[in-house]
């Protein structure tokens, strides 16, 4: 999976799952503060993020370090190249 | 200079009479509650004590009276036949107290300082107030449910904390959740000039109109469909929305 497929597979959970105009789905938006996550929030959009990528996300310390829209990026990039190196 | 101290004096009466209040008031109140007690069940004991603390609320918000005045709008009528979940803006620690202005039985949703404030804690954890930051969802849902089905209304301010200024803070969803998973349905309230009256990192009360503005309910039927996420976003518009026609026509 390319770099900007994942960009636009992430950015069409959160318009689908979230209902977030595209306009605001910039790599350096912050997801609490300027897309209006909260930790419950981050609960769904990780089950929506699993649903759409069909991958496995544990609630681990790397989730809990994730900041910025690009920060889910690259979370996802992360977890699709370990599968493929598997 | 004078101003400065006419607002010492202000503050010096208001306060002089609020612990009078506390002092006087409060032991009332809990006895005739307590005597009642014993006619009457658990249900009805805390129904009058959360109309107990409602009028106590009446009290202390008429004691700056005519300095500080508090006018309550109603977009349409009041339906106490149910509960409901209030969502509030928060700028002011006064907003607590505004709440008075609401005909149905209700608890608050609070952080653990008011908890932790001599009396008034003590009341507020005994009217089941909940402290959402020192509970789990699960633990938080179930409880708020349980009153719920008592027929209890649950006020929330869901910024979490006061606004730093006129600007409404982005929304917690526990609320919207909660409405969601019981099917409850929601009423915005809209407060502007509590932020003039007690601005947040000051305990010094100031003269001013406090507006406490509630909207039409937002009901079940019309919002179940939707997901938490999407609820809160669109109460959170609704409310920017008043906002900004309320403090434009100020």
């Amino acid at each position: 999976m390319t770099e900007q497929e994942i960009i636009e597979k992430t950015n069409r959970v959160f318009e689908e799952s979230f209902e977030i105009e595209p306009a605001r789905l910039i790599p350096e938006a912050h997801i609490f503060t300027d897309l209006g996550l909260d930790s419950l929030d981050i609960v769904d959009l990780i089950v929506a993020l699993q649903s759409s990528f069909g991958v496995k996300i544990r609630t681990d310390e790397k989730v809990r370090e994730i900041r910025t829209l690009g920060d889910v990026y690259h979370f996802i990039a992360a977890i699709k190249n370990g599968e493929q190196a598997e | 200079m004078i101003g400065r101290l006419m607002l010492y004096l202000f503050n010096f009466y208001f306060y002089t009479l609020f612990l009078l209040c506390v002092i006087a008031l409060i032991p009332l109140f809990t006895i005739f509650v307590a005597i009642t007690r014993v006619f009457s069940t658990h249900r009805n004991t805390m129904r009058r004590f959360r109309r107990a603390m409602v009028w106590w609320g009446r009290v202390v918000s008429a004691l700056p009276y005519p300095f500080i005045k508090i006018r309550y709008e109603l977009d349409g009528a009041n339906d106490i036949s149910k509960p409901f979940i209030f969502i509030c803006n928060h700028r002011s620690a006064t907003d607590a107290f505004l709440m008075k202005v609401l005909p149905h039985e209700f608890v608050e949703i609070v952080n653990d300082w008011p908890f932790k404030i001599p009396v008034l804690g003590f009341y507020a954890k005994f009217a089941a107030f909940l402290d959402i930051r020192n509970m789990t969802h699960e633990q938080f849902v179930e409880q708020a449910s349980r009153l719920l089905q008592e027929g209890v209304s649950i006020v929330f301010f869901p910024e979490g904390t006061r606004s730093k200024d006129r600007n409404m803070g982005n929304f917690h969803s526990a609320a919207f959740r909660l409405a969601l998973e019981t099917g409850t349905s929601l009423i915005p309230v809209c407060m502007t000039g509590n932020e003039i009256v007690m601005p947040k990192g000051s305990s010094l009360l100031r003269p001013g109109t406090i507006r406490v503005r509630q909207l039409p309910p937002l009901e079940w039927e019309n919002i179940s469909g939707m997901t938490p996420f999407a609820l809160k976003r669109r109460v959170w518009d609704m409310m920017n929305r008043e906002l900004s026609t309320m403090e434009s026509a100020a």
